[in-house]
C-alpha cells in the first residue's frame, strides 16, 4: 500500500506481474544467448504495456507515470534485461515524441514503438562523452531540405531490436556576432529521429556486460547518413534539454528497475532463510539473518515511495528532476546493498548460477551507472538546492 | 473458451452473469477485462442452493437468450459439479459436461470433451449447455487497455429476489466434517537375510494386510 498509487495503477501492475509470472523458463536461455526473444515484444504489446505512456490520442494507453513506474518494477522484479529495453522504448524514447514531436512524426514513429515490432533507442552517449553529454561531437549539417548526420554514440539500449535511434547531435553555427557571449556548452545539440534501415547506419557488435545480458546493448555508428527534414524532433538547438527532459523521466524508470531487482533478490533471499536449516534450525532464526533482510526491505520500501512521489509530481504536472534524481540514486544504491545482501544470506549457492540472486546483483549493478551516474545524481539534486 | 469463439468469429457476443454477493463483481470485472462484451451480477449476500441459483441464473438465461450457456464444470468450494446441469436441466437444454474445445458446425456446435485415451465429440443444435473443463489454451491475461475499458463499463445489478425464481426447495446440510484417520507407520523388515525377508514379507500380506 502506498499514497501515489490508486487502485487502477495497482489492477494494471498486478495485470503485469501476473503475466510476467510466466517468464520464468525463457529467462535463463535468453542471458545465456545474450538476446531478448522477439515474441516477447509482440506478448507486452498484445497486454498493452509498450503503449501504456503514450496518449490515447496517440493510439496508446494514456496511463500515469505512477502506473509505468508500478508495470516496470514488476518486469524488473522477473527480469531486469526487459525491463530496461521497455524503459527506454516506453519512457524516454516514446517520452520525447509524444511531448515534442509533430502530429505527423508521432504518427509515424509512435505505432511502431507501441505494436510491438521493436523497441527504440536513445542515443546520447559518445566514447569521449558520459556524465559530460554536453560535449558530445556526433553532427548533423544541412543538405537542401533534409540533414547529414554523423556520429559514434556508444552503449545504445535497445540498438538490436530499434526501429530508430533518438540521436543527439550537434548542427554547427556559423558563430555569433563579435563580442557576444561564447556559446554555452551545449549550444547547437539537436535531437533526431534516426531511422536505422537507412544507409550509413552501422549497429557495432553487442556489447559483453557484467549484468542485463539479455538486454541489448551495442554502439551505433552515424556515417554520412542522410535524412529528411522530418527526423528533427523540436528545434535547432533544443536537443540537450529534450535529453535532459527524457532523462528526469527515464530516472523514475530506473528507479523502478531497482525496485524491482531488490524486491525480488529480498523475496529470494526470504524465502531460502525459512528454508535453509544451519545448526539445527532455519537461518532466519538467527537475527543476523532476519535483521539484514529487515534493513534491506526497509530501504526498498523507502526507494519505492521515492520513486512514486517523483512520478506522481510528474502526473500532476509539477517539477520533479530534483525528486527523480534523489529516487533514483537512493533505489539504485539501496539496491546494490539489497542484493548484496541477499548474496550474503544464500551463501556459497548465492554464488552460483543455479540461483538467480546473482543475476539480480549483476542486473542492479547498473543501475547506479546508465541514465546519470550516483554521483551525477547528487550533483543534479545539489545544484537543485543550491541555486541561486 | 468463449473467447476464443470471439476471436475467430468477432460477431460473437460474450456475456457473463454470477449469482452472488458484492464481492463477485471483482470476477466479473476480470472477465471484462479479458474482453467479455458485458456482466451482470445477481446479487445474493446469503447462499443460496445450488438448485436455486440454477433457477436464478435460467431466469437470466430465457431473458438473454443466448445460443451457449458456459458454465464451470464444479465450483471451487464443495467441488458439487450442480450447477450447470441443474441449470440445463431446468431450461430443458441439452447439456454436455467437461468440455476442452468448442467448433462451430451446421446447425449448431461440435463439443469436445477429454475421456480416457482421446477425446469424444458430440454435436448439438442450440440452444445448448456446457461445462468447462480446461480449455486447450491457457486462459488469456486481461490486457492493460482491457482493464482500462473495464473500468468504464457498468455492470448492473439486480438482487435475486426481484428474479421470480423459486429460491426454495431441498437444501443439503453438512451433517459432519471428518480428517481422514492417521495413517500408522509402516513396517521395516530387516531381519534376516533376502529369503527370510521375502518370507516375513509374504506372511504379513497374507495375515495382516490381507492382500493375498
Amino acid at each position: 500500500m502506498n499514497p501515489y498509487a490508486g487502485g487502477t495503477e495497482r489492477e494494471l501492475a498486478a495485470a503485469v506481474a501476473a503475466w510476467s509470472e510466466r517468464l520464468g523458463p525463457r529467462i535463463a536461455a535468453a542471458e545465456e544467448a545474450g538476446k531478448l526473444p522477439r515474441e516477447l515484444f509482440w506478448e507486452l504489446a498484445d497486454l498493452g504495456v509498450l503503449g501504456m505512456t503514450v496518449p490515447e490520442r496517440d493510439g496508446g494507453l494514456g496511463a500515469s507515470t505512477v502506473a509505468f513506474a508500478l508495470v516496470l518494477e514488476e518486469l524488473a522484479a522477473a527480469w531486469a534485461s526487459l525491463a530496461v529495453g521497455v524503459s527506454v522504448n516506453s519512457g524516454i524514447v516514446a517520452g520525447s515524441l509524444v511531448r515534442f514531436g509533430t502530429l505527423d512524426q508521432r504518427a509515424r514513429w509512435l505505432p511502431r514503438l507501441i505494436d510491438g515490432s521493436g523497441l527504440g533507442a536513445f542515443g546520447l552517449t559518445e566514447p569521449t562523452s558520459g556524465s559530460d553529454a554536453a560535449s558530445l561531437r556526433g553532427t548533423a549539417r544541412r543538405d537542401g531540405d533534409g540533414w547529414v548526420l554523423d556520429g559514434n554514440k556508444l552503449f545504445v539500449t535497445n540498438a538490436r531490436y530499434a526501429p530508430l535511434l533518438l540521436a543527439l547531435l550537434r548542427v554547427s553555427s556559423s558563430g555569433g556576432p563579435r563580442g557576444a557571449e561564447p556559446p554555452a556548452r551545449h549550444a547547437g545539440i539537436t535531437a533526431f529521429i534516426v531511422p536505422l534501415d537507412v544507409a550509413g547506419v552501422t549497429i557495432g557488435k553487442p556489447e559483453r556486460k557484467l549484468g542485463l545480458l539479455a538486454s541489448d546493448t551495442s554502439a551505433v555508428t552515424l556515417d554520412g547518413v542522410h535524412v529528411g527534414a522530418d527526423a528533427l524532433l523540436g528545434e535547432v538547438g533544443k536537443g540537450f534539454s529534450i535529453a535532459m527532459a527524457g532523462l528526469d523521466a527515464g530516472r523514475i524508470g530506473i528507479a523502478a528497475q531497482a525496485i524491482g531487482v531488490a524486491r525480488s533478490a529480498l523475496a529470494l533471499a526470504s524465502a531460502y532463510a525459512k528454508e535453509r536449516r544451519q545448526f539445527g534450525r532455519p537461518i532466519a532464526d538467527f537475527q543476523m539473518v532476519s535483521f539484514s533482510i529487515a534493513r534491506r526491505r526497509t530501504e526498498t520500501d523507502a526507494a519505492r515511495l521515492l520513486a512514486l512521489r517523483a512520478a506522481w509530481l510528474r502526473d500532476v504536472g509539477r517539477p520533479f528532476t530534483r525528486e527523480a534524481s534523489m529516487a533514483k540514486l537512493y533505489a539504485s544504491e539501496a539496491a546494490q546493498r539489497a542484493t548484496h545482501a541477499a548474496i550474503q544470506v544464500f551463501g556459497g549457492y548465492g554464488y552460483m548460477r543455479e540461483y538467480s540472486v546473482e543475476r539480480a546483483a549483476r542486473d542492479a549493478r547498473a543501475t547506479t551507472i546508465y541514465e546519470g551516474t550516483s554521483e551525477i545524481q547528487r550533483l543534479v539534486i545539489a545544484r537543485s538546492l543550491f541555486a541561486a | 473458451m468463449a473467447l476464443e469463439r470471439k476471436d475467430a468469429d468477432a460477431s460473437t457476443t460474450v456475456s457473463v452473469v454470477t449469482v452472488g454477493p458484492a464481492r463477485s463483481r471483482d470476477a466479473l470485472r476480470q472477465a471484462l477485462a479479458m474482453g467479455c462484451d458485458d456482466a451482470s451480477l445477481v446479487l445474493a449476500e446469503e447462499p443460496l442452493s445450488d438448485l436455486a441459483v440454477a433457477r436464478a441464473l435460467a431466469k437470466v438465461a430465457l431473458e438473454t437468450k443466448p445460443d451457449l450457456v458456459l458454465c464451470g464444470k464444479q465450483a471451487s468450494d464443495d467441488d458439487q459439479g450442480f450447477v450447470g446441469p441443474a441449470l440445463a436441466e431446468v431450461l430443458g437444454w441439452p447439456h454436455v459436461s467437461m468440455l476442452t474445445r468448442l467448433v462451430p458446425a451446421e446447425g449448431g456446435v461440435e463439443l469436445w470433451r477429454e475421456v480416457e485415451g482421446g477425446h469424444e465429440v458430440w454435436k448439438a443444435s442450440f440452444p445448448v449447455l456446457g461445462t468447462a473443463h480446461k480449455s486447450e489454451k491457457e486462459p488469456r491475461y486481461p490486457s492493460l487497455p482491457g482493464i482500462m475499458k473495464a473500468k468504464k463499463k457498468e455492470i448492473p445489478e439486480r438482487p435475486v429476489g426481484s428474479l421470480g425464481a423459486d429460491l426454495g426447495g431441498p437444501r443439503l446440510e453438512i451433517v459432519a466434517l471428518e480428517t481422514p484417520p492417521a495413517r500408522g507407520g509402516g513396517k521395516i523388515l530387516k531381519d534376516g537375510d533376502m529369503k527370510a525377508v521375502a518370507e516375513q514379507l509374504a506372511t504379513l500380506l497374507r495375515d495382516e494386510a490381507k492382500v493375498l
